[in-house]
């Protein structure tokens, strides 16, 4: 690949994208990979869809290589950085995936299980989450991405997109606000475009 | 008593085939409910306590909170249980129908006390076919389609519990012992709930010394006779030893052998012949068809009676010794099996 | 994603797995594409239907994998190129037409493309349907990355059409599902002739009938080709060597095993200890490839999945070169050094490379392990798969199983493949006692409800999707009504194969390419085969839980219940709500003693919650699809639906 590429913090560097079926990490990590893609990194992203939509766990694995295409699974450990789009599945990631050094973004609100909701099992409290995240990891962010975007847009799902913007205000990943304008103008229609913007500027604006 | 839950009447009763379907566990949520004559639980309630259990006849009875409640007085162990007199009794003037099983006294007190507004509705058994159902009527000509024998056990409880939650009040209840002494315990608030608010003013019993399972009885006549031409049924007094289906103009007489087959394992551990949770209890007179027995129990029983014989609803006459003498030894040898058979199942 | 038929070739594309397929398909120039929705592979017809018209492709989802094997199978004796993709269960569906289509050969490359599920993510099995092309005696390919997944399918068509049989392709979910870079090559005309030339020489390959008879003869052709095979394969581009000239312990692996096992090698830093052969032609072996490098080195280690399929057709190779290489020290599934069920990933290879090579190493350290499976076993509720919500599954099963119970006789449900075979849960009430195959629900119930004569007096119900109606139930359901069995057959009709993706099937107006097609009415296919059928709405349970008691009030023959509610998730449904729901909390029972929380407890719909605080139901806004069922649960009614204004 050109020599011309931001060097990454580490290569590959490694995300993860947790949530649960039906939130959209599919596309979150779609939107995230074309942007390193068009770069000119290799992106390798491994995923779970299919049964576990309907309200089971779901991780995507995006690694960002300069060098070559690796595994669509990670290794246990060698997370760099996690998005959660569900409070828990943080934690759930980070306990085969996770490190001391390793860096959440993570969206606070809760989708509870059916065990949950059935009163078999207890959900933790906002402040338990964040406590339990913050011990396994080496800097962790909690926004409620979900709150503003159905206050806001009206619509959960640019909560995804608020997250994106999260990570580039970050800095571990050398993306910008013009690099997702690109990536998204291609196939989205103008008046989409600008709604997807806004939710990645609420994003940026969020971490800062 | 310790009260248990769903699981432990489930265990107890209904897994244990003691349930005779009075429907008092039914109708108070949606866990358990009665189709085609059967109590099926549908979902699991894992509740400690529930008025299922608190209810249930078959689950331990507290007698002498009963007592108190009803009597205000301790509880008898005496055979027909506290009462204030016996008489003979039939349908007054007042009322017309040959749709009555003996004296058609029930059908009677019942029709007065709606037209007269001692109640404001009664629930009482009807039928779908050979399967009976509860029904709650408003006026004296809806009971009197209810009325005549129905063999098979009904779960007329369930229908009280559905009025309770309706918050209708000023009922009055016809039922045998099993559905009365749930109702009874119903009616006592047994788990102490602040909303609680009786929906039964007045409650006549059934002499009972044994019910039919619903579904087997449905598929051993439908085998033999066509259940929408059945227009009546009787068990006439020993030494006949039959079961009469009447159809149309003619009677077919089943071996009683045979109907006995059908009676539910619960029936065989109840004590209680004459339904003694009640203001008044009704059976047979043996001897005289066209009369029943009439046991009064309360004050308000009393009054009732009295009233509806003046008004030309009941007629009374007299009830001889030795026709309580046969009375109290039939309701004592119930109370003696059922002891014997309670002692066999624990053993 | 980029644009399937995007012309700019020698570009760095990213892509899904099954887009690299699909473009690998079209850069051979594929006209005919046929196949079966099913999870992970459902992808690559789609992306080719999306571009029928502008590449001449007639794409087709057909009945069932039988069929649509088929149907490409049309194509190729045509002299078209064919495609028929699948995933493990649709080889076994397909297997008696792909065992006689071995024996017939193919004209046109035909590739059988499998898309197979290790670790069961989304499937009831994981079934490796590698062992078909050693009993059937066809070439396999398993591509080892994404480049390789489009340039091994262009290569499949050539190797099909030299050797005029079907060539397997053998893809899994880590691949299929999973996205990587690659660079596009040319895309070719799209002018194809079909033509089925029949009237030759009946041994003539190219002019006669396409039969696999005379049987001996044809299966000594098979043989000759799986022999020219071998000869292509000793120099395939596909098997490639990584590491030095004499390894202490020879890797050998293919498909996504082959990413596993490279980031395994960099990550111990055993590069230069470990030689990695990568396999893309594995059956049959070519044996000089396999002799040169078992010769590297004593101990050789083969990492695949799911049998050890690989491993045994190297030891049989390397018993046959003995002499030549000597006895070599085996590690793999046999012995356990790899486990021999569920899926691989990098740590697994680690883990066996470690032992092997005596070393340590730990991904996560003692003291992180220890400290996170705290928080998770303390912090995070496990999570189960439910339905949607709005699904009517949910509402048929809340239904059925409370008919079965009141009824009281032990009654059961045999289960069938889609959405709605979560019913084995409890978020479908425990509902379904058996499940196996597509339409195995209606064969086995149908069994069942000849077992009068043994004394089963238990009613028999089946349930199945409208997609699964066409695919295998119709055969179960003519076998049941012909010999009188009692059952009752509930087709859960949500419009569309929704498991997989919302694919059309018979039922549906359109076909995969968008176009008008034939629609079939399930009640009357039912009504002219001889069964009572009725039709009601999952949603009304007062009339659904009635006619159920009618069907079952109905003894001997079939009984046939069409429960028809849109899924949730179709394109027509999503995100159109019918009522904003609303809890009354002062309604509200809750934990005491007549509801005991029927609604979230027992009901389950993510859509509503419990309020731990308040200790009422509350419906959750950012779930709740506005079906407007849970009002019918409530036992108090302290849930109403509003119209939405």
């Amino acid at each position: 690949m050109t020599t011309e590429l931001p060097k990454l913090k580490a290569d590959p560097y490694n995300l993860i994208i947790t949530g649960v079926g039906g939130q959209g990490n599919v596309t979150a990590s779609r939107i995230l990979g074309n942007m390193l893609s068009q770069m000119g990194y290799y992106i390798t992203i491994g995923e779970t869809f299919g049964a576990s939509q309907r309200g089971g766990s779901v991780m995507s694995h995006l690694r960002v290589s300069a060098e070559e295409t690796v595994s669509p699974i990670i290794a246990k450990g060698q997370g760099h950085m996690v998005i959660a789009m569900e409070p828990t599945e943080a934690i759930r990631v980070l306990a085969d995936y996770g490190n001391m050094e390793i860096k959440v973004i993570c969206n606070t609100r809760p989708i509870h299980p059916m065990g949950v909701i059935a009163g078999e099992q207890a959900y933790p409290s906002q402040a338990e989450i964040e406590e339990r995240v913050n011990d396994i990891s080496g800097q962790a962010w909690f926004i409620n991405a979900t709150d503003e975007a159905l206050a806001d847009m009206k619509n959960p799902v640019y909560g995804n997109i608020m997250l994106l913007g999260a990570v580039a205000a970050t800095g571990e990943l050398p993306i910008s606000r013009d690099d997702f304008e690109a990536s998204i103008s291609e196939t989205m229609t103008a008046d989409k475009v600008a709604l997807n913007l806004k939710a990645f500027d609420r994003g940026l604006e969020m971490l800062q | 008593m310790k009260i248990g839950g769903s699981k432990e009447i489930f265990e107890q009763v209904l897994d244990t085939d003691l349930c005779s379907v009075c429907g008092a566990c039914v109708g108070i949520c949606p866990y358990f409910k009665v189709h085609s004559g059967k109590v099926a639980k549908v979902f699991d309630c894992d509740l400690e306590k529930g008025r299922c259990y608190a209810q249930c006849p078959k689950t331990g009875v507290d007698f002498e909170m009963l007592s108190q409640n009803y009597f205000n007085q301790p509880y008898t162990d005496k055979p027909l249980g506290t009462y204030q007199k016996i008489v003979a009794a039939k349908a007054g003037d007042m009322l017309q129908g040959d749709r009555f099983q003996n004296g058609g006294s029930v059908t009677a007190l019942i029709s007065f006390a709606l037209e007269s507004g001692a109640i404001e509705g009664a629930v009482l058994t009807d039928a779908e076919g050979l399967i009976p159902v509860p029904k709650i009527v408003e006026n004296a000509g809806d009971a009197l389609k209810c009325a005549a024998t129905k063999y098979a056990a009904a779960h007329t409880a369930a229908a009280v519990n559905e009025a309770a939650k309706d918050g209708r009040t000023n009922l009055g209840v016809v039922g045998t012992a099993c559905q009365l002494t749930g109702i009874a315990q119903m009616r006592a608030n047994p788990l102490e709930k602040s909303d609680f608010m009786d929906p039964v003013s007045l409650t006549i019993g059934l002499f009972c010394t044994w019910s039919l399972d619903a579904r087997k009885f449905k598929d051993y006549i439908s085998g033999k006779i066509d259940p929408a031409t059945i227009t009546g049924m009787d068990v006439p007094p020993p030494p006949a030893e039959v079961f009469v289906v009447k159809t149309g103009n003619s009677t077919t007489e089943l071996p009683l052998s045979e109907v006995r087959t059908l009676i539910p394992n619960g029936c065989s551990v109840c004590p209680d012949m004459t339904a003694e949770w009640a203001d008044i209890s009704v059976g047979a007179f043996e001897g005289k068809k066209e009369w029943n027995t009439l046991i009064i129990r309360t004050a308000r029983g009393e009054e009732l009676v009295n009233k509806a014989v003046a008004a030309g609803y009941l007629k009374l006459d007299e009830f001889s010794a030795a026709g309580l003498d046969h009375l109290t030894t039939g309701a004592g040898n119930k109370k003696k099996r059922a002891l014997k058979k309670q002692n066999q199942e624990v053993s | 994603m980029t644009a399937l038929t995007d012309p700019k070739s020698n570009q760095h594309h990213l892509v899904m797995g099954n887009e690299a397929f699909a473009r690998g398909a079209l850069e051979a120039g594929v006209a005919v594409v046929a196949g079966y929705p099913g999870t992970p592979s459902s992808e690559i017809v789609e992306s080719l239907a999306n571009v029928s018209k502008e590449r001449n492709l007639y794409v087709e989802w057909s009945t069932n994998e039988k069929v649509a094997m088929e149907v490409a199978a049309a194509g190729s004796f045509a002299k078209l190129r064919s495609l028929c993709v699948l995933k493990q269960n649709g080889v076994n569906v397909a297997s008696d037409f792909f065992l006689h289509l071995a024996g017939s050969g193919t004209r046109g490359g035909m590739l059988v493309l499998t898309c197979e599920d290790p670790g069961a993510l989304s499937s009831v099995n994981e079934g490796d349907s590698r062992h078909f092309s050693r009993m059937l005696e066809i070439p396999l390919l398993e591509p080892g990355d994404f480049q390789e997944a489009k340039d091994i399918t262009k290569w499949g068509f050539e190797l099909s059409e030299a050797l005029k049989c079907p060539v397997m392709i053998r893809s899994v979910t880590r691949l299929s599902h999973a996205s990587g870079n690659i660079t596009f090559g040319d895309l070719p005309e799209t002018d194809h002739k079909a033509e089925f030339k029949h009237d030759g020489f009946i041994l003539d390959p190219d002019t006669g009938p396409m039969i696999s008879a005379p049987v001996a003869y044809k299966h000594g052709l098979q043989q000759q080709k799986v022999q020219q095979a071998i000869k292509m394969f000793e120099t395939s581009p596909f098997n490639t060597y990584t590491g030095p000239g004499n390894p202490e312990l020879l890797l050998i692996t293919s498909s996504a095993c082959n990413l596993y096992s490279r980031e395994a090698i960099k990550l111990l830093g055993v590069q230069h200890r470990v030689g990695l052969l990568k396999l893309g032609t594995t059956w049959p072996l070519p044996p000089k490839l396999l002799e040169k490098h078992l010769r590297m080195a004593n101990k050789v280690l083969i990492v695949e999945e799911v049998i050890p399929f690989l491993e045994e057709s190297v030891k049989i190779l390397a018993m046959e070169l003995a002499e030549e290489i000597g006895i070599k020290k085996f590690f793999g599934k046999r012995d356990g050094t790899i486990p021999s069920t569920n899926e691989l990933n990098p740590d697994i290879v680690i883990g066996a490379l470690c032992g092997i090579l005596g070393m340590d190493y730990a991904g996560l350290t003692a003291e992180y392990s220890e400290k996170a499976n705290t928080h998770l076993f303390l912090g995070a509720p496990a999570r189960e798969g439910t339905f949607c919500a709005g699904c009517p599954h949910r509402a048929s099963f809340w239904n059925i199983s409370q008919a079965l119970k009141l009824d009281n006789n032990e009654g059961f449900v045999c289960g069938d493949i889609g959405c709605y075979s979560m019913a084995v849960l409890p978020a479908g009430y425990s509902t379904l006692k058996t499940l196996h195959a597509m339409g195995s629900g209606t064969g086995v119930a149908s069994g069942f409800g000849k077992l009068g004569q043994f004394g089963m007096d238990q009613p028999v119900f089946s349930v199945c999707g409208d997609s699964t109606f066409y695919h295998a139930v119709l055969p179960a359901l003519v076998n049941a009504v012909h010999h009188k069995s009692d059952i009752t057959l509930v087709v859960l009709d949500n419009s569309g194969t929704a498991m997989t993706g919302f694919q059309p099937h018979p039922g549906t107006e359109k076909d995969a390419r968008g176009e008008e097609a034939l629609q079939m009415n399930i009640e009357s296919i039912c009504k002219s085969i001889g069964a009572t059928v009725r039709v009601a709405d999952p949603f009304d349970f007062d009339e659904t839980q009635k006619t159920i008691f009618e069907l079952m009030g109905m003894k001997g023959g079939v009984k046939v219940l069409v429960l028809r509610q849109i899924c949730a998730l179709s394109p027509e449904k999503k995100g159109i709500r019918w009522f904003d729901v609303v809890v009354h909390e002062s309604q509200c029972l809750g934990e005491n003693c007549g509801c005991n929380r029927l609604c979230t407890r027992v009901f389950k719909c993510p859509g509503l919650v419990w309020d731990t605080e308040k200790k009422v139901s509350k419906i959750d806004d950012a779930i709740c699809v506005g079906c407007g069922v849970c009002s019918s649960v409530c036992p108090v009614g302290a849930i109403e639906n509003m119209e939405v204004k």
